[in-house]
């Protein structure tokens, strides 16, 4: 009875080899087609996520890899515009924001909400990967009360939350990095395997710069931006609403607010517009707008304007 | 005499096997948190915890869980804030194994981490690292939180989901 078990065990691991390297061999035959250009970029990565079984999609990007992901991209908003010198607001809007981020999905990230006021009269809210959050001047100013600044923040925690900035990266960024990682068993990196990593870094970075400030996200990703933001908002306490009658004064297009930052990166105020009335008719009684927290924006905001 | 005893034994050691393979273990993902005495960021906090700790989770509640840190300090933590660990069954095969996995890299803080980050940074001068570094200075402390939420008349539950 001995011999007969010992065989089938010994096929049973022969095939499991088998089917291992051929794993490998698909990757690498994936690697080297891509590399002469005859297959493109969204093939290989089709044809290396059926034999990748360890992260290839965003959604295993470590919260820590993340928080830095999110440093950078802050780095080069930082480097773009200045950030308005007025702590008293930017407090406020750091209190509100944190309040708001208590009552969504994800109120904890590797390195915590941080929320920044950006010195330009463009109107646009910015959220970088893991908790970074920018407002402009702009857009504080266009903002009528306490409801509507805390639904444009719900609205960018929302995209922190479901994650829409890493989902903007190419997975063969992720792909590529493993590789350098699986390869490497030391703490730290030597300089081959930096320098790959650092470059596979500043893809990554590009992919999320461009979805922000150029491109914009999908905009699949800012209906459920808006839809989470609603949502987060009346769980705070919030009237909904806030958000809809933002939206009110970005339509009319580009002439409203300029024609960078917002209306270059987000569907048109009137498309979302819709949406967000639907959505807030289907949540049924939600919070009202209230003076004594439109007195207290008012108060943040005073001397915005010259 | 102690023929009938052994079953007992048997269903014993399976109970404590089970017990041990039912008590979840989760492991914080962000960079420092607090372990609370109620599920809600108001509630005090009754211990100091770091990436990477492992905790026993006890209970689950609207988002947070129940816990007891390895010093049996028991309280409560947002979900968002851990990771459920899984069993890696492929290590324990002892698989052909070439890349590693992310809970690996979480682990071993590898991945993009300050490395990659101090590496870019010495090629790119014009990315703005140390506003970032201001921005992170800004904390509000759940307390200030509870007294904004007060005087606006806000839901206040500092519950999270």
């Amino acid at each position: 009875m001995k011999a007969p078990r010992f065989g089938s065990v010994v096929a049973a691991a022969a095939l499991a080899s088998l089917l291992l390297s051929q794993c490998s061999v698909i990757q690498q035959g994936a690697d080297v087609l891509s590399d002469t250009g005859k297959i493109s970029e969204k093939d290989r990565d089709s044809i290396v996520k059926t034999s990748e079984a360890v992260r290839s999609t965003f959604s295993e990007i470590t919260e820590q890899e993340e928080y830095y992901i999110g440093r950078a991209v802050s780095a080069l908003i930082l480097s773009r515009y200045k950030v308005l010198g007025n702590s008293s607001l930017t407090d406020y809007v750091n209190v509100c924001g944190k309040a708001v981020s208590y009552s969504s999905d994800r109120p904890e990230t590797f390195g915590g909400y941080h929320f920044l006021v950006l010195d330009t009269n463009e109107v646009n809210a910015l959220a970088a990967p893991g908790g970074f959050i920018f407002v402009t001047k702009g857009l504080v100013e266009r903002c009528k009360d306490e409801e509507m600044l805390a639904s444009i923040l719900a609205h960018e925690i929302g995209h922190v939350s479901a994650k829409h900035g890493l989902q903007s990266i190419k997975k063969s960024r992720l792909v590529d990095a493993f590789k350098v990682l699986g390869k490497e068993a030391a703490t730290r990196y030597g300089s081959k395997e930096l320098a790959e990593l650092t470059g596979i870094f500043e893809n990554v970075l590009g992919d999320i710069v461009e979805s922000l400030v150029e491109k914009g996200y999908d905009r699949k990703y800012e209906y459920e931006a808006d839809k989470l933001g609603a949502k987060y908002a009346a769980a705070t306490g919030y009237d909904p609403n806030g958000l809809a009658r933002f939206l009110k004064t970005m339509t009319g297009g580009p002439a409203a607010g300029g024609a960078n930052g917002w209306f270059k990166t987000h569907p048109s105020a009137e498309d979302r517009l819709g949406r967000v009335n639907d959505q807030i008719k289907g949540m049924g009684a939600v919070p009202k707008t209230l003076d004594v927290r439109t007195a207290r924006f008012l108060q943040a905001a005073k001397g915005l304007k010259p | 005499m102690k023929r009938p005893h052994r079953p007992a034994v048997f269903a014993g050691a399976l109970l404590v096997l089970a017990v041990l393979l039912l008590a979840e273990t989760v492991v914080v993902k962000v960079q420092t948190t607090s372990l609370r005495k109620e599920p809600k960021f108001y509630a005090a906090a009754v211990a100091s915890l770091k990436a990477g700790d492992s905790l026993t989770k006890l209970a689950s509640q609207n988002g947070w869980f129940q816990v007891k840190t390895v010093a049996d300090v028991i309280g409560w933590i947002h979900s968002s804030a851990v990771e459920t660990k899984k069993f890696n069954l492929t290590s324990v095969g002892g698989t052909r194994k070439t890349q590693a996995s992310a809970s690996e890299v979480a682990l071993a803080g590898k991945g993009f981490n300050k490395q990659v980050e101090d590496s870019y940074k010495a090629n790119h001068a014009n990315a703005d690292f140390a506003a970032v570094d201001r921005m992170l200075k800004i904390v509000v402390s759940p307390a200030v939180v509870e007294a904004f939420v007060k005087k606006g008349k806000l839901a206040g539950s500092g519950g999270g989901k």
